[in-house]
């Protein structure tokens, strides 16, 4: 059976304790880039979380992933029943490239970043390459790039960053969507995921566009921070939403921490979610969030 | 049901594109065409998003009847733009700093003013509900008098030599930290008190970069006795992202704010807006709105549905020509006063 048809994880542990902007206080947020930046204490917090019993991981294929994935391939004993739920890009290297090459020095930049005998390499050659460039042949060499991270792991679904899917959604175009989607499927054997910050939004479109089978990954909390355009649409949406076409995984469901865990997660049972994406790195934490979300109420896909 | 508005982009590089995404996501706004050097960004462009395509600006104000544009180029080039879409009378919003010398500032201010287009530039700070939140703040005089103000922000855009390739070496395209970076710290005071009359002791120095300057900073004096510093750096790689702090101190309290919170301190507790004797946090989950459509961050659909709304409804400009024209004044005394300084230095 294909992953595709698997229905996704209840519980996901996300990475946003390790390496995302701590908005609440500069001081925490270095303090702990300090701690993560040793390998041993991210596997640590790992440890935590599969202790507390989870089994599902969303990782950024940022510039640590390949160390931590690395760690998981080195134990499988422990760790080889993992389901894992990658999300690419890593959208700062990107950002950084286009900072200092401008957009098109980045494509080149991109297509003979592993020499000109590599597959995009190839691609690259001739000298109107760029010009006739097929973007989504472009498109699966970046995935397949990001996605080499996560090579042996077995993986569930593969999330594209909000910061590309918000991006392309207001351009109103369905063939990166429909590319993106049926490239993750075939490649991967794993749901095509998308993260964004307009879940009702995106919904629409894939509706209009005809794409189902996809996982959507949005902030959602009782606060309607990082909600577009707003929680009563959100609510709207949910209350009708088909799950198994297009299952929901939740994540800010704290707001940056302005929402306490009890009442998080009460608000969250009561929606029709069928996924949530959480960071903690204390073992305390970790235990209580696992002990507040519920089971979802029918899964995603029977 | 109004007919759509149409806009047209003139530069589809990181701003363009990202405006391009939110302003077809408006309601009643269409993208109708967008100018760009660049082949492969046009050929795509109009391949997919089927808007039409244009290699300048010259061909995109031939080619279509437009409401308004968003003007994303390079700033060196933006004065011949300016002047021709002037011609053309179209609504303008432009991204920051606007053009590169005060009197190009005030000459377009006044001329796109008197031809009762709207005008508004790019100074994104501007929509951050925190920043809005805690100026308002500061108006309705929660710590008093302000006294004495800090701007700083912080980037790692340069951190390492990257050549002289890019538009962003030289000064005459409008490279460098201050026309850069600075240029939103100079705002951001200029949000919550107005231009400051003079600059002094300003320091411009390089880390990386051959042509320009990485670390800008300086002290900004009002005639009102107000005052305060600036420092800004894009060569820090302790952070992951452009930050700016802002601080201000006044005759009843103190306050700190960047993109993310604030923290205020007061001497008495204010019943009006909450908040305590002593020291208060704010988290931008506090204070924060909701946009019909988020890419990159709240402010950048807000300072867009603004735009639209000024153009529909005359909303009154939060960013105009004028402002900028002004934040392109102090960036001319910053330079002016850093050369007397390394002047002075030379001949001592």
């Amino acid at each position: 059976m294909s992953a595709y048809n698997l229905p996704i994880d209840r519980i996901i542990f996300g990475d946003n304790q390790f390496f995302g902007i701590n908005h609440m206080s500069q001081d925490k947020a270095q303090e702990r880039a300090e701690r993560f930046a040793k390998l041993e204490n991210v596997m640590a917090v790992y440890d935590h979380a599969i202790d507390a019993g989870i089994d599902a991981i969303m990782l950024n294929s940022n510039d640590r992933a390949r160390g931590i994935c690395d760690a998981f391939r080195a134990n499988p004993a422990k760790y080889g029943h993992l389901k894992w739920y990658p999300s690419i890009p890593y959208p700062h290297k990107y950002a950084a490239m286009v900072n200092d090459k401008g957009m098109v020095g980045a494509v080149q930049e991109i297509l003979f970043a592993k020499g000109a005998k590599s597959a995009l390499g190839k691609m690259a050659r001739g000298a109107s390459a760029v010009l006739t460039l097929d973007p989504f042949k472009l498109m699966k060499m970046l995935i397949d790039e990001e996605m080499a991270i996560y090579d042996g792991l077995d993986t569930r679904v593969v999330f594209l960053q909000n910061i590309i899917v918000d991006l392309m959604l207001g351009y109103d175009v369905p063939d990166p969507f429909v590319a993106y989607c049926e490239y993750i499927r075939e490649r991967y054997d794993a749901w095509p995921g998308l993260i964004t910050q307009n879940l009702p939004f995106l919904r629409a479109k894939l509706e209009e566009w005809g794409i189902e089978g996809v996982v959507i990954c949005a902030s959602i909390n009782k606060i309607g921070y990082l909600m577009s355009p707003g929680v009563a649409e959100y609510e709207a949406l949910l209350a009708t939403n088909d799950g198994s076409k297009y299952p929901v995984m939740a994540m800010s469901t704290l707001a940056s921490g302005a929402v306490p865990a009890p009442e998080a997660y009460d608000y969250i049972n009561r929606l029709n979610i069928q996924s949530v994406v959480f960071g903690a790195s204390s073992p305390g934490n970790i235990q209580q969030t696992v002990s507040l979300i519920e089971p979802a109420a029918k899964e995603a896909a029977e | 049901m109004t007919t759509p508005l149409k806009l047209g982009i003139i530069g589809a590089g990181r701003m363009g594109i990202t405006h391009f995404s939110i302003a077809n996501a408006l309601d009643g706004v269409s993208v109708a065409s967008v100018a760009d050097p660049s082949k492969l960004i046009t050929t795509m462009l109009g391949k997919y998003a089927k808007v039409g395509t244009y290699k300048d600006y010259k061909g995109l104000l031939k080619g279509e009847e437009l409401d308004g544009v968003l003007v994303c180029t390079p700033p060196a080039f933006n004065p011949e733009i300016l002047d021709a879409v002037l011609e053309r009378r179209l609504h303008v919003f432009c991204e920051k700093p606007f053009v590169l010398n005060a009197a190009d500032g005030a000459r377009f201010a006044s001329a796109y003013d008197q031809a009762g287009l709207v005008n508004q530039v790019g100074y994104v700070n501007r929509w951050n509900d925190m920043f809005t939140h805690t100026r308002q703040l500061v108006e309705d005089g929660l710590i008093g008098a302000p006294l004495r103000f800090r701007s700083e922000m912080f980037s790692p855009t340069i951190i390492r030599d990257v050549g002289d390739a890019g538009w962003r070496a030289s000064h005459a395209n409008g490279g460098g930290a201050v026309f850069e970076m600075a240029s939103h710290a100079i705002d951001l005071i200029a949000y919550f008190f107005g231009a400051p009359d003079r600059v002094g002791g300003t320091s411009l120095s390089k880390v990386y970069s051959k042509q320009v300057e990485d670390i800008v900073s300086t002290s900004l004096f009002y005639d009102s006795g107000l005052a305060g510093t600036m420092y800004v750096n894009w060569s820090d790689a302790s952070f992951r992202k452009p930050t700016n702090k802002f601080e201000v101190f006044g005759s009843e309290g103190k306050l700190q704010v960047d993109q993310h919170g604030a923290k205020i301190h007061l001497k008495e507790a204010n019943e009006k807006h909450g908040l305590k004797e002593g020291w208060n946090q704010l988290y931008i989950t506090d204070v924060h709105s909701s946009v019909p459509f988020y890419v990159r961050g709240i402010e950048y659909t807000a300072q867009l549905a603004d735009f639209v709304a000024s153009i529909r409804e005359g909303k009154p400009v939060r960013c105009t020509f004028a402002d900028a024209a002004a934040n392109l004044r102090v960036i001319e005394q910053l330079f002016a006063d850093d050369a007397a300084i390394r002047r002075a230095g030379a001949a001592a």
